[in-house]
């Protein structure tokens, strides 16, 4: 292989992902220990007093346990429905293509589309669900407008945008496993559920792993759906940490903070990515 | 025979809910678009209606046109350069194997865990410095941060399965790399430079987050237009389930042409 030709093409690669992935990183580290709020002049380095101050007030605590919550709510029920989805398909349907197909459109609706459907669906006035179907069922209130309830639908309106991802990849990892092992049991007499328990689950392992990573992620940094159909009320009731971020760094454009909380949820991602994979490793 | 035959209504019934869930609150904004804002207010809804189609008129006659090309604008600026940057890139990275090319291979991707407001302040200080703020090329660089490592990422894993063997015999008869590259490995790589092209359309015309930090009103997206008049306190349900009908279509047409590739891309390679 020809030298010249390499560094041709590794050269803009390379400078390509430096300037890509590094400056927003570099930026947002640097940006983190200074005092920086837009359209103010500079007041200097900071040291750890973002992250200090970030950490000592009650609305960071406030929005990490409300993202707790949602993302835990989240991530388990679409896992969960995902799975079941992603078996049902594997094992018993005829037509799975179309099924496929129907059940992955959420998937491509924009989010803020989707966010103002549900909003619309649940609406306390309007509402086909929040005004006619849910009060006839015995629970009169504004769906939207109460703290729990609230925090409960942004959580269905994520799993709708979000439960197309884990099908399509638990779908994917379930034809992947080799049949054969699965055949030997079925002959040997192993029902449904002991195979399930004992063969499929534990191959499937791995794909489990990197289906709630990706899920994770984008549950810990999910921002559209809350906006739309919430704006991270009522009160702060559904503000989460990416919300709370947008609104340091964008409302009351404090840069230096944003980024403070920015480099601790990268910290909490890779942490827990990190140990999700050595779990799936042992 | 008979508890299998329970499992398998089960899992149908399961299976339609499901379906049902998934497919109710688009078909319902469908349904809505064609109503009379009176007729959105009416509980219990009606069911039958004669449609009418004035609030894509108004979509269009309102000024709201202009938001749509924005949308547009910006993903074909966003797709040309992608494509542009990251056919190469994905091509040294396959072929010019080294441990720091599989390092940059995982690396571009890890920007993804970042939150989105992280990412955007650099961005915007940059676009503010250029007084670029409130026009769609800041955006697009927003966006081509995004795209050009998933690009790269996928584009790099579809090269990788290509055989060497093809490129080198038209090395040995004296093509450059570069020959090599535009009238073999790309046309041969067609499907995945298609997927990448419309992933990278539905990643730009859907996000949000980006375009409403980066415009106000001039450089304004789709999305950003539906998630500002979804918070406003005077709603007009018909028009917002229309602009709403509107910000679907583009993507569902474009992901039903390549619906087999799309699985690769939408669960960020993870599937192959």
């Amino acid at each position: 292989m020809n030298t010249k030709d390499k560094y041709k093409f590794l050269g803009p690669t390379v400078l390509i992902s430096a300037v890509l992935v590094a400056f927003p990183f570099v930026y947002m580290l640097y940006t983190s220990v200074q005092n920086r709020v837009a359209f103010q002049p500079y007041a200097g380095f900071a040291g750890i007093g973002n992250y200090r101050s970030l950490v000592q007030s009650s609305e960071f605590t406030r929005s990490l346990i409300t993202t707790a919550a949602f993302v835990i709510g989240s991530v388990l029920l679409s896992l969960l429905i995902g799975l079941a989805l992603a078996l049902i398909l594997h094992e018993h349907v005829r037509k799975r293509g179309l099924f496929l197909a129907l059940l992955t459109i959420p998937a491509i609706v924009p989010p803020a589309a989707a966010g103002f459907a549900w909003k619309f669906l649940l609406h306390r006035d309007v509402g086909v669900l929040g005004g006619y179907l849910l009060p006839k069922l015995g629970l009169e209130k504004a769906i939207l407008g109460d703290s729990h309830w609230a925090l409960g639908s942004i959580i269905v309106a994520d799993i709708w945008c979000q439960t197309p991802l884990m099908l399509l990849i638990l779908l994917a990892g379930l034809q992947a496993l080799p049949i054969e092992v699965f055949e030997a049991a079925r002959i040997d007499g192993a029902s449904y559920w002991q195979r399930l328990q004992r063969i499929t689950l534990p191959l499937l392992k791995p794909v489990l792993a990197v289906a709630v990573i990706i899920r994770f992620i984008f549950a810990f940094t999910s921002f559209d759906v809350i906006f739309t159909m919430t704006r991270g009320g009522p009160g702060i009731a559904t503000q989460t940490l990416p919300f709370l971020g947008w609104k340091t760094g964008f409302m009351y454009y404090d840069f230096g903070q944003a980024s403070a909380l920015a480099v601790i949820m990268l910290v909490i991602t890779v942490v827990l990515s990190t140990v999700l994979v050595r779990m799936v490793r042992t | 025979m008979t508890t299998s035959k329970r499992w398998r209504t089960i899992s149908l019934g399961f299976l339609s809910l499901y379906l049902l869930f998934s497919l109710v609150p688009i078909l319902w904004m469908l349904l809505s678009s064609f109503k009379t804002h009176y007729q959105t207010l009416l509980l219990p809804p009606q069911l039958i209606f004669k449609p009418i189609a004035t609030a894509y008129l108004n979509v269009f006659l309102g000024g709201m046109g202009k938001v749509f090309l924005n949308s547009l604008e910006v993903a074909f600026i966003d797709i040309s350069l992608a494509l542009l940057l990251s056919i190469p890139a994905a091509y040294s990275l396959a072929r010019f194997k080294s441990k720091a090319t599989e390092n940059i291979g995982f690396w571009l991707l890890s920007l993804r865990m970042a939150p989105a407001f992280g990412v955007v302040i650099p961005i915007y200080i940059l676009m503010q410095h250029f007084r670029l703020l409130d026009t769609i090329f800041a955006v697009n660089a927003a966006h081509l941060l995004v795209n050009i490592p998933f690009a790269v990422w996928l584009l790099k894993s579809y090269f990788e399965d290509i055989p060497v063997e093809i490129e080198e015999s038209a090395l040995v008869d004296g093509a450059t790399r570069f020959q090599a590259l535009v009238h073999i490995l790309i046309p041969m790589s067609m499907p995945m430079v298609a997927t990448v092209t419309i992933l990278t359309f539905i990643f730009s015309w859907n996000e949000l987050f980006f375009a409403f930090v980066l415009t106000s009103s001039k450089g304004m997206t789709v999305p950003v237009l539906v998630a500002s008049l979804a918070g406003s306190m005077t709603f007009n349900w018909p028009l917002l389930c229309a602009i709403s009908v509107c910000s679907m279509i583009p993507a569902f047409i474009l992901a039903f042409i390549v619906q087999r590739h799309i699985v690769r891309g939408l669960t960020l390679g993870a599937v192959k």
